[in-house]
């Protein structure tokens, strides 16, 4: 009794601030990352050589730097040269940027795996390479990346408890004070995993959706196909 | 004013590529006056394909020049060789249908992004095509629903759409099995029959001769003869063209 009491009083309201901000720090990271990740993916298989080259770093350093090291130079090393950001704002750009390098090479898979000929028909019709790549290359290679892409989410869904560590105080870290406050990490960080479980499921469940919505034939998922 | 006489619809002059150290095409001529079919024979790896993607602009050529309707395509304006490409009809071996497209809207889209018509205009010119490549039942599916023979007749409609004024057909019929060849052939025979002009890529003797006022025998990047089908194809002077068309000559005698 007293257990649920001191649940319902300290550990819910905390918890439900931290999801809260956790919220807001997946979904805005979320859709800014994969918009990045498919600029930077398309710039990198058709770009002109210099952005391709400059496109290429960003993805060597964005995903060859530990996610910590990156959130640490954002939120404690910018205020060096005189620039500081919140520890939220260090957080989202922190990590936008490592998710849209992540999305980048899932993108710039899909879009290796489409044959040349599609891009060939699209000029032979008088496409120019803008129009062709936004209108047949790129639909067809988003579908293909759909599967990398909500990997990446899942994994941001996770990576954002690390935010905690620049001071934003989100699920993990309203879950750490918690624990330390009443010595209870046990029973704390089992509930605030659990959180995490249920934020991964309903990704998953929705992008399942999303993939079943956009799904043709000839781009089916795996699991239509006979196995045996 | 005097008007002046109908010229060659396209002209190539003397068109080279390279790869590397390779020549591939030592400089091709040749023109088509309107409604002219060609057929370009040859083994593989002469350079017939090339010719083609060359003709297009899809493969960028070491030299030579382009005519269309008497007037030089500039290849260095961008704008001109979207336009030029839209007055060249091109049909591949393996199709290139757009496969997250449905054949109706294969059709449509070149309309709609490239032409600017408005959506609906778009639809009914891209039915009246399919319908024309007897394709209208099946418009709704995509290109992974459709076989061989159907793929090749809605690539067939949505070069059709763009008003061609010359059509490019590289071995139209080569990744087909035998039973849909003759579908395909019977669009490209209704073609030739209105009149279209054509430089058509083929193993097919049979069809190019009945079909072609000139065959082209060509043989690593040059054309080394040519001339009306009954002489090329059966009785040809230069004798490494006599050895290759009586080649595909017995080989057809030999499946019929």
């Amino acid at each position: 009794m007293e257990e649920l009491l001191f649940i319902r009083q300290e550990v819910a309201p905390a918890l439900l601030q931290g999801l809260w901000v956790s919220l807001l720090l997946i979904v805005p990271s979320a859709v800014c990352g994969l918009f990045i990740g498919i600029l930077s993916g398309i710039i990198r298989v058709y770009g002109h050589p210099i952005l391709k080259r400059l496109a290429g770093f960003y993805v060597l350093f964005f995903r060859g730097f530990p996610l910590l090291v990156q959130l640490y130079l954002w939120y404690f090393g910018l205020p060096y040269v005189g620039i500081y950001l919140s520890p939220f704002t260090a957080a989202f750009i922190g990590f936008t940027f490592c998710s849209g390098a992540y999305h980048s090479e899932y993108v710039r898979g899909a879009l290796l795996s489409i044959k040349r000929g599609q891009l060939l028909a699209a000029q032979s019709l008088g496409f120019n390479k803008f129009l062709a790549i936004s209108s047949i290359i790129l639909p067809q290679a988003i579908r293909r990346a759909l599967p990398g892409c909500g990997n990446e989410l899942i994994y941001l869904i996770k990576y954002s408890s690390l935010a905690y560590m620049v001071t934003c105080i989100e699920l993990t870290g309203q879950g750490k004070i918690l624990a330390s406050l009443h010595y209870k990490y046990t029973e704390i960080f089992f509930i605030v995993g659990g959180i995490y479980l249920v934020l991964v499921s309903i990704a998953t469940w929705m992008l399942n959706r999303i993939e079943d919505s956009v799904r043709i034939p000839g781009f089916e998922r795996p699991k239509d196909f006979v196995t045996t | 004013m005097v008007i002046a006489e109908a010229g060659p619809v396209l002209r190539v002059q003397n068109i080279r590529k390279w790869y590397g150290k390779h020549e591939i095409l030592k400089g091709i001529s040749l023109e088509l006056n309107k409604g002219d079919i060609k057929c370009v024979v040859g083994p593989s790896g002469s350079g017939k394909s090339t010719l083609l993607h060359c003709i297009n602009f899809l493969v960028q050529f070491d030299e030579g020049r382009i005519w269309m309707n008497g007037e030089e395509i500039n290849y260095n304006s961008k704008r001109a060789l979207y336009d030029f490409r839209q007055k060249v009809g091109m049909i591949f071996q393996d199709f290139n249908l757009f496969d997250h497209l449905t054949a109706l809207r294969n059709v449509q889209i070149a309309l709609v992004r490239v032409k600017k018509l408005s959506k609906s205009e778009a639809r009914r010119r891209a039915m009246v095509e399919l319908e024309r490549v007897g394709m209208k039942d099946h418009m709704k599916k995509y290109p992974a629903e459709l076989s061989g023979g159907q793929k090749q007749r809605v690539s067939i409609a949505r070069a059709l759409a763009m008003d061609p004024e010359v059509m490019l057909l590289d071995e139209p019929t080569s990744a087909l099995d035998p039973e849909l060849i003759g579908e395909v052939h019977s669009v490209i025979r209704d073609l030739a029959r209105g009149g279209m002009t054509m430089i058509l890529v083929t193993h097919e003797f049979g069809f190019a001769g009945a079909l072609a006022k000139e065959i082209l025998f060509m043989e690593e990047g040059v054309i080394l003869e040519q001339g009306p089908p009954e002489k090329i194809l059966s009785n040809a002077e230069c004798e490494r063209t006599r050895e290759f068309c009586g080649k595909i000559n017995r080989l057809h005698k030999g499946t019929d």
